[in-house]
């Protein structure tokens, strides 16, 4: 389903990503983890093409993103992307926050695209918050607006950066709920976060990244008995010793 | 003050005018309408340009923002005055076809008010860009990247997503700008334009009452600007978004 072959980023002199290659399988959740400046972030963006790379390919369902004939706008209205910060659109409702794209990019008429919109934000919860501002919610609220809004795109794959960073330790699982229920109905997810436990729930295998190189990209329980690198193993003592909950 | 104010003689706006348009009072106001007229249709203009140059300063690549940053720095940095000379005197003379026709086809008073609004429009524009480009810039990289993770093109998220916040967020700098225009709008009465300054100054000049003449205008500009801050303020109410930039959830 996505398919990176050995890509490569430069910010001027700052190699950011090393060479990096891996696959998701349709259906299949991968979670990416790592250090603060690793590249995760970086490596999740270059996916859907909102960071350009210099080298190596990424194949999406056989379409290749960095390249020239691409429609990258077709190609981006098929994967769903959730932000860190939410990154609702602050002037239209809930509602029209789900409806812009579909009948923007999809051509869905109006009365569809709410009729979508509505069954969504009832399988996020939030059905009773349609005609609200996103400014009215809480974080974990516009999370799960968020996620509903790339839903109702109909994607054929999902990409979360970082998902739950920017929540209050409280909301962080009504957010996960959605993600979990998401993976179990087989979507086919790629996750940049810090959330052992989901990875340990759901994940079908992880991937650690370190300065920029995948170093490792295992079955998610061979990752958590024994990572191959020091690297990986002191940072899952660092952030399991931490108390994440499971 | 007040002694002097009314030791003035006000009966000197009900005298007829010089030029035989009616009373002082209506010489005025025939200034204050040429002064409206030129920073209305100055600013329409403004506006436009203004959103387009603040627009290719925060596009991608560095051609487009490159032109739009000559644009601001040219005309942000030459006198108001010298564009306006530049406009009035030295373009008809040096752009051929165009400048004749200009000299030929419109009368002086269309000539003097084409040149203040071309003057005051683009000069106006260089400022109304950099508020729309720090307006869009604010909104960080953030909303551009969801709309784009959307399906939607670049037009689409600019005419969607980012200006209809962005102008939300630059309505007060956008109003000063335009109070600047109507008070810059002044300069046009160096070129002959009848505007509301240069009918004061014509006034004073016929009857030396200019102690009378510049309290009253005085006055009239500071109408203008009031109610332009009263219909800003109105604007800024409804466009509000509940919980955003400080409105009420």
């Amino acid at each position: 389903m996505i398919s990176i072959k050995a890509i490569s980023k430069w910010y001027g002199e700052f190699h950011v990503l090393k060479e990096c290659s891996t696959t998701v399988s349709k259906g299949e959740v991968v979670v990416v983890c790592g250090p603060s400046g690793s590249g995760k972030s970086t490596l999740i963006k270059c996916v859907n093409g909102l960071e350009a790379f210099q080298q190596g390919e990424i194949l999406i369902d056989g379409v290749s993103v960095g390249a020239r004939g691409t429609n990258l706008s077709k190609l981006r209205s098929r994967v769903g992307m959730v932000f860190q910060h939410f990154e609702l659109f602050p002037h239209l409702t809930v509602i029209q926050n789900l409806t812009i794209a579909q009948c923007k990019v999809l051509r869905r008429g109006n009365r569809e695209a709410t009729e979508k919109g509505q069954r969504l934000l009832d399988v996020v919860g939030l059905a009773a918050h349609a005609e609200k501002f996103p400014a009215q919610l809480s974080g974990g609220q516009q999370q799960r607006v968020a996620i509903a809004r790339a839903l109702a795109m109909d994607p054929i794959a999902m990409l979360f950066d970082e998902p739950t960073s920017a929540l209050d330790p409280e909301m962080i699982k009504e957010v996960l709920d959605v993600m979990v229920k998401l993976a179990q109905e087989g979507m086919t997810m790629m996750v940049v976060t810090h959330e052992m436990g989901f990875a340990r729930e759901v994940a079908n295998r992880v991937i650690f990244m370190d300065q920029g190189q995948i170093v490792e990209d295992r079955p998610k329980a061979d990752f958590f008995k024994s990572p191959d690198t020091d690297r990986a193993q002191q940072f899952l003592s660092k952030i399991l010793s931490h108390g994440v909950q499971t | 003050m007040v002694s002097f104010v009314a030791g003035l003689d006000w009966n000197i706006f009900f005298q007829p005018a010089f030029d035989g348009s009616g009373t002082y009072l209506r010489f005025l106001l025939i200034g204050l309408a040429w002064t409206i007229l030129l920073s209305v249709t100055a600013w329409i203009l403004a506006f436009v340009i203004g959103s387009i140059v603040g627009v290719l300063r925060t596009f991608p690549g560095r051609l487009l923002p490159g032109l739009g940053a000559v644009y601001v720095e040219l005309f942000r940095n030459v006198p108001l005055l010298v564009q306006l000379f530049l406009w009035y005197f030295v373009l008809p003379e040096i752009i051929p076809g165009l400048g004749t026709w200009f000299k030929q086809a419109l009368n002086p008073l269309l000539q003097q008010f084409v040149s203040g609004v071309l003057c005051l429009g683009f000069f106006t524009a260089a400022r109304v860009a950099e508020q729309v480009r720090s307006g869009i810039n604010s909104l960080g990289r953030g909303q551009r990247g969801a709309g784009l993770a959307l399906g939607l093109n670049l037009p689409q998220v600019y005419q969607l997503i980012l200006l209809p916040v962005a102008y939300r967020i630059i309505i007060p700098p956008l109003t000063s700008e335009f109070l600047n225009i109507i008070k810059n709008s002044a300069v046009a009465s160096t070129i002959g334009l009848a505007e509301l300054s240069r009918q004061a100054q014509q006034l004073g000049e016929f009857t030396a009452h200019w102690y009378e003449s510049f309290i009253a205008v005085t006055l009239l500009y500071g109408i203008i600007n009031v109610t332009v801050m009263i219909v800003s303020q109105f604007v800024e109410r409804v466009t509000r978004l509940p919980g955003y930039l400080g409105g009420r959830k």
